[in-house]
């Protein structure tokens, strides 16, 4: 649906994108990843023409991205605010009238969304007396009070409560359903592995990688495995080494082996179980913090 | 341009339902008018404390115990000893020394006091000894009182202005008017510290709702669906609708309450001038309040109002460009004021400058001033009760209308920077930079 070709990016004293590339699918959710400076906000800021690139293009459903297809995007920015003086509803009627939409249909929308994220009706109510998880709600709805087909957050999650976060997170999958196109960017990388189908990994102004979450944690699979059992387990060169072991409680340890190359985890499983009877045992998949950081690494050495 | 309309609505919206608007709307031209009558009121009953004023005076021009001015008493004093010691401990207020005096030269005359006296007190004294020694010398040259009298005479000029174009447009069978050029002054001076006041205020409230959008974080919200330049335009045009309502209820009110002034003069203006003293003063002050109605009546009351708000929304729009560009780049109040002092300064000058224009209205310097777009909103009405020519006013209308775009091609381009740029040291290099950013 949406891809980004070659983007790049300077400002007056540094550059901030540097030929990044990527592709977002239609009703998928798109995660742009990456410590903070990285250049998430600019590649969003250039999606959404609030700053224009030096070099490079992007291209919503095949064609160039125009400005009205910018006005159609429901885009909630990183740094986000309401007006203080103002009352919610009229609120609201300003951000959907200038996306387009007519005062009933805004209020109706209002009105649904008022219901999908569990408040009652704070129409009249001020902004300046709302509090914080009442506010980033408000937020929330009026980036989609004109139910866009394409919505793109810029750090949704920072400044969330946990419970809020919770209740965005379930909204955005339920939009998903709906055959809407996410993307969103955080630099909370192991947020974020439940949500996206894919992503794209940004460090120092260059993409460092990207493609399918599942695919992505998979490849950088180790061949470590967390196991929990009720007695010491004694060394096997042979086979695996003890990465580390440690007692929980009386009758419980936790170790993590590491399978020597070419060797099967059911052979150690059964040479295991010989010694201590096994309460769990799983494979150690890395997290997005891991894999990042792995591949920041890559890019030193390579 | 429907987008530019929306972000105008909230911004009118939201200022007009204020109280500080509403309450500031109608309470201005009654406050005026009020102070001027506490002010009256205050004088008129002004009771100061007993003051006294040892007198040293050789020539006995001065009689003992004389009241003076308000609560002031001169006495006669001999001594000189102890007198520096009453004046510091506050005894008495001062002391007035007058030596032998040759009624032809008087020199040496001295006040002591603890403190710096007021104006008042020392014109008064002046003047009383004047007159004192005028008619010293009334006797002394042998003349009489009767006829210096008849010496003194006194002339009102009145002035009129020719202008025939009006004898072949209009019925009116003279093209000559009455003019006055008191009231003509006054008049300049109020229409251009009219503008100057609009265009400080108001310029400060586009730049601090610029600033806020900024500090509460609203306005990538807001660019995500409108142009910066559309939302600044929004904004500039809804502050200045705004302006606009208020000056508008500002001209209503002063007409209705000028009207109701004007019969209250013409019925008892005796009442309301019997603070002033002389009687000379008396018939000049009627005589004012008269001039200042009939002033009005042959003066163009449209064409004033109308040039008015050409240069008031032009004067408006090209500061209020320059205050909304600086709101756009700061990042809070303080960080504005380092950037709003030169753009202040030809408004203030514009201030100063005027008693050049007003004394000199058709001088070079006043032409080329009222011409100039920095101060011709301020200037050039204070000319125009003078009489401008026409084209003058169009030239200086046409510079000032490509100003003001100008003016506001050149804060957009900073607009849209800055408003998206926080926590950078602002100065003028980085503002040009972003003047000349092409890709932004």
């Amino acid at each position: 649906m949406l891809s980004v070709k070659n983007i790049s990016k300077s400002y007056v004293d540094h550059k901030a994108l540097d030929d990044v590339s990527f592709e977002v699918n239609k009703g998928s959710i798109f995660g742009l990843l990456g410590p903070n400076g990285a250049g998430k906000t600019s590649m969003i800021r250039i999606i959404n023409q609030i700053i224009n690139q030096d070099e490079g293009a992007i291209y919503l459903n095949d064609k160039e991205i125009t400005y009205d297809d910018v006005r159609k995007i429901g885009y909630m920015p990183e740094e986000r605010g309401l007006y203080k003086k103002m009352k919610v509803g009229d609120f609201l009627l300003f951000m959907g009238k200038l996306k387009g939409l007519s005062r009933d249909k805004c209020i109706d929308s209002a009105a649904d969304w008022f219901e999908n994220l569990e408040v009652s009706n704070w129409w009249k109510k001020n902004i300046e007396d709302l509090s914080k998880g009442m506010s980033q709600k408000v937020q929330f709805i009026s980036t989609v009070i004109h139910n866009p087909d394409l919505i793109i957050l810029d750090e949704p999650f920072s400044g969330f409560d946990p419970v809020n976060a919770n209740l965005v997170k379930k909204n955005l999958l339920r939009m998903k359903e709906d055959g809407k196109t996410i993307i969103f960017s955080t630099h909370r990388l192991e947020s974020v592995d439940e949500l996206c189908d894919n992503l794209a990994m940004i460090n120092n102004s260059k993409k460092i990688l990207d493609g399918n979450t599942d695919e992505i944690k998979m490849n950088a699979k180790s061949d470590n495995y967390i196991i929990k059992h009720n007695n010491k387990i004694s060394p096997n060169d042979k086979l695996f080494s003890i990465v580390s072991q440690s007692k929980l409680s009386n009758k419980l340890y936790e170790s993590e082996l590491s399978l020597k190359k070419g060797k099967s985890y059911r052979n150690m499983f059964s040479e295991i179980s010989n010694d201590v009877d096994i309460i769990s045992f799983e494979q150690k998949v890395p997290n997005m913090n891991d894999i990042f950081i792995m591949k920041v690494e890559e890019g030193k050495n390579g | 341009m429907d987008k530019i309309w929306i972000i105008l609505e909230r911004e009118y919206l939201q200022r007009v339902k204020k109280k500080s608007f509403i309450l500031s709307t109608i309470l201005t031209p009654l406050i005026f008018p009020l102070f001027i009558a506490i002010t009256v009121f205050v004088l008129s009953t002004e009771e100061s404390e007993e003051r006294i004023i040892l007198l040293l005076d050789e020539n006995n021009l001065i009689e003992d115990s004389l009241e003076f001015q308000n609560n002031v008493l001169i006495k006669s004093y001999v001594e000189i000893s102890d007198i520096q010691y009453q004046i510091d401990n506050g005894q008495v207020y001062g002391a007035l020394e007058i030596p032998k005096l040759d009624i032809y030269d008087p020199k040496d005359l001295k006040f002591y006091s603890k403190n710096v006296p007021g104006g008042d007190l020392i014109n008064g004294l002046e003047s009383l000894i004047e007159s004192r020694i005028r008619d010293l010398k009334i006797q002394d040259l042998n003349l009489n009182e009767e006829s210096l009298k008849k010496l003194k005479t006194r002339i009102l000029m009145e002035t009129y202005t020719i202008d025939l174009d009006l004898t072949e447009d209009s019925d009116d069978e003279v093209a000559v008017k009455q003019s006055n050029s008191d009231i003509a002054f006054g008049l300049g001076y109020f229409n251009g510290f009219l503008i100057y006041m609009f265009v400080f205020i108001y310029g400060s409230f586009i730049l601090q709702s610029v600033l806020d959008e900024k500090t509460s974080k609203v306005v990538e919200v807001i660019v995500s669906s409108i142009k910066p330049i559309q939302l600044m335009m929004g904004k500039v045009l809804g502050v200045g609708a705004v302006a606009f309502t208020q000056i508008f209820i500002w001209i209503i009110l002063v007409t209705f309450i000028s009207t109701l002034t004007s019969m209250y003069f013409g019925i008892n203006s005796y009442e309301t001038t019997q603070i002033i003293q002389s009687e000379e003063e008396i018939s000049n002050s009627k005589e004012m309040v008269k001039g200042i109605y009939e002033m009005f009546g042959t003066i163009d009351i449209k064409k004033t109002i109308l040039i008015f708000l050409i240069y008031f929304l032009g004067g408006f729009f090209l500061y209020g460009a320059f205050f909304a560009a600086i709101g756009s780049a700061v990042d809070n109040l303080q960080d504005a004021s380092q950037f709003t002092l030169p753009i202040s300064l030809p408004i203030i000058a514009s201030l100063m400058f005027m008693g050049i224009v007003l004394n000199n209205p058709e001088g070079n310097a006043s032409i080329f001033l009222s011409m100039f777009p920095l101060t011709s909103p301020i200037l050039m009405m204070a000319r125009l009760s003078f009489g401008v020519p026409d084209w003058h006013l169009f030239i200086s209308i046409l510079i000032l209308i490509i100003s003001v775009v100008f003016a506001l091609w050149f804060a957009g381009r900073i607009y849209r920077v800055g408003i998206l740029t926080s926590g950078s040291k602002i100065s003028y290099k980085l503002l040009w930079k972003w003047f000349i950013m092409k890709n932004y």
